[in-house]
């Protein structure tokens, strides 16, 4: 049975600190892949920002966002991005990094997507055994690109049977319950890799151009308060524009395996 | 009461920089109740919470549910952040992500209001409530969508006496009404209040644990009965 339980509120208030300077809304998988714990000390540094991160979905983070609750959003969902700045919400859009999407599933893989030509065929292939798949059903950058990769297969989530579970939450929540049910799940490489809890979980799809996943940093218009650090923003997107970000974007390595690309342009 | 437990940590191991933080540690915890975790600054309580919650990665072992539902958790941070709006839509906030039909939402919030104390102020924006106004309203955010389990870490730190009773006596409240509570706290007072089961945390370890009564009144180590008669244990 399909469910669409909203549990990234729970993520939401997830980041204290003593002082608040300025907030910053970002992805789950953001989160998860442990690069904020790498940056954030280095921006209180240089910068002497206090940055609160609130961790949520793509979705979320626009909305608090829109609703002037942050100072600038860090997601991954170009098209979502777009009509973000479009409807005058945020001033402008700078991509930041990339890494790529992937499928993890069984070892087993009863459904045989290691051999899947694409990532549609893939998925193509766990829907048509009927495998335990687990979505994060929470309208994040990953689950919108999890409903394009069906869509792209001809297939649409919304008529799936009981072996499809959205379970509403961040990538390392769904992770867990993916490790838990023995499922197939379309996650990012970053948190896949810092995931600790694998169970019996491998990573046996990746590579189509089509699981390309860039994030941009946006800041919120000021005009929709007086609370909103636009100052800070820009200069939090000065510093993660660097060569300094780069080099630590760059060189945060799991295992020897690097989780994000920095390809932000210099203006 | 919940169906989401047990929840078993079998091996847990959460390593930063090359340095251990908890573990390998083994705990299950069952169903009912509410679970007091204490011990010494920089032991592991805040991590332990944050990796049953599932918002801390960890390097090792396995966290399971016997039935998981990520949906059904909620935290409560000792910082907590209050939305840049007023006090009643910090309240509807978590309700109007579920899509809760807005005359359920209204009569939510109103019952919440009352309970916390803030009626009065419902209006009012939240980034202008003091310390213990803010931590109230984020218990009752976080308890406004009837989790099945809530997670609290140090909910009543800085906070004078008037405002740690209340907020101990809105947790009672949603002990009996069937929430879980695990709460990670560093008053042994408000750990006598409140714990059903204890867990004693020493250097990223569970050096202790078990049913609350008779913990304190015959800690089976050395380090907890001197972290009980208030000494520096390290």
């Amino acid at each position: 049975m399909k469910r669409f339980l909203v549990a990234t509120v729970a993520l939401l208030f997830a980041q204290g600190a003593a002082a608040e300077d300025m907030r910053l809304a970002v992805t789950t998988s953001f989160d998860s892949s442990g690069l904020a714990e790498v940056l954030l000390p280095a921006i209180k540094a240089d910068l002497d920002i206090d940055l609160r991160l609130l961790v949520v979905g793509t979705g979320q983070a626009l909305k608090l966002g829109e609703a002037g609750d942050v100072d600038a959003v860090l997601v991954h969902s170009k098209a979502a991005e777009e009509a973000f700045v479009a409807a005058g919400h945020g001033t402008h859009r700078r991509e930041i990094m990339y890494n790529d999407f992937v499928v993890i599933g069984p070892a087993t893989d009863v459904a045989g997507i290691r051999d899947g030509s694409s990532a549609a065929d893939a998925l193509a292939r766990i829907a048509a055994v009927q495998a335990p798949f687990v979505s994060r059903g929470d309208d994040s950058g990953t689950h919108k690109a999890e409903l394009a990769i069906w869509t792209s297969a001809g297939l649409a989530a919304d008529g799936f049977g009981p072996w499809y579970q959205s379970v509403g939450a961040g990538m390392g929540a769904a992770l867990n319950t993916a490790a838990g049910l023995d499922a197939y799940i379309f996650a990012d490489r970053a948190s896949w890799l810092n995931f600790g809890n694998k169970g019996n979980l491998a990573l046996l799809y990746s590579g189509d151009p089509a699981l390309f996943n860039q994030y941009a940093f946006l800041p919120v218009n000021p005009a929709k308060n007086a609370n909103i650090r636009n100052d800070l923003a820009m200069k939090l997107e000065d510093w993660l524009t660097s060569p300094r970000a780069s080099d630590l974007i760059n060189g945060y390595e799991i295992n020897g395996e690097a989780l994000f690309v920095f390809n932000a342009v210099a203006q | 009461m919940s169906a989401k437990f047990p929840l078993t940590l079998h091996q847990v191991l959460v390593r930063r920089q090359g340095k251990t933080v908890i573990g390998p540690l083994n705990l299950k915890l069952e169903t009912d109740g509410v679970t007091i975790i204490v011990g010494p600054n920089g032991s592991g309580k805040t991590t332990l919470l944050r990796v049953m919650h599932g918002i801390e990665r960890i390097n090792g072992g396995t966290v399971s549910w016997a039935q998981d539902d990520p949906s059904k958790h909620a935290f409560v941070f000792q910082s907590p952040v209050v939305l840049r709006r007023s006090v009643a839509e910090n309240l509807a906030y978590p309700l109007r992500l579920l899509k809760v039909p807005d005359a359920e939402v209204k009569a939510a919030v109103a019952q919440w209001l009352a309970r916390i104390g803030l009626s009065g102020k419902a209006q009012t924006a939240a980034t202008r409530l003091s310390g213990g106004e803010r931590q109230k309203l984020a218990i009752a955010r976080a308890l406004i969508r009837k989790p099945d389990v809530l997670f609290l870490d140090e909910p009543c730190a800085n906070l004078d006496g008037h405002a740690t009773r209340e907020i101990e006596a809105i947790l009672k409240e949603s002990a009996t009404a069937g929430t879980r509570l695990v709460m990670a706290t560093h008053d042994m007072g408000q750990a006598r209040r409140l714990a059903q089961d204890l867990v004693f945390m020493l250097n990223g370890r569970i050096h202790e644990s078990g049913k609350a009564e008779p913990i304190f009144v015959a800690p089976k180590t050395k380090e907890l009965a001197a972290f009980l008669m208030g000494d520096i244990v390290v």
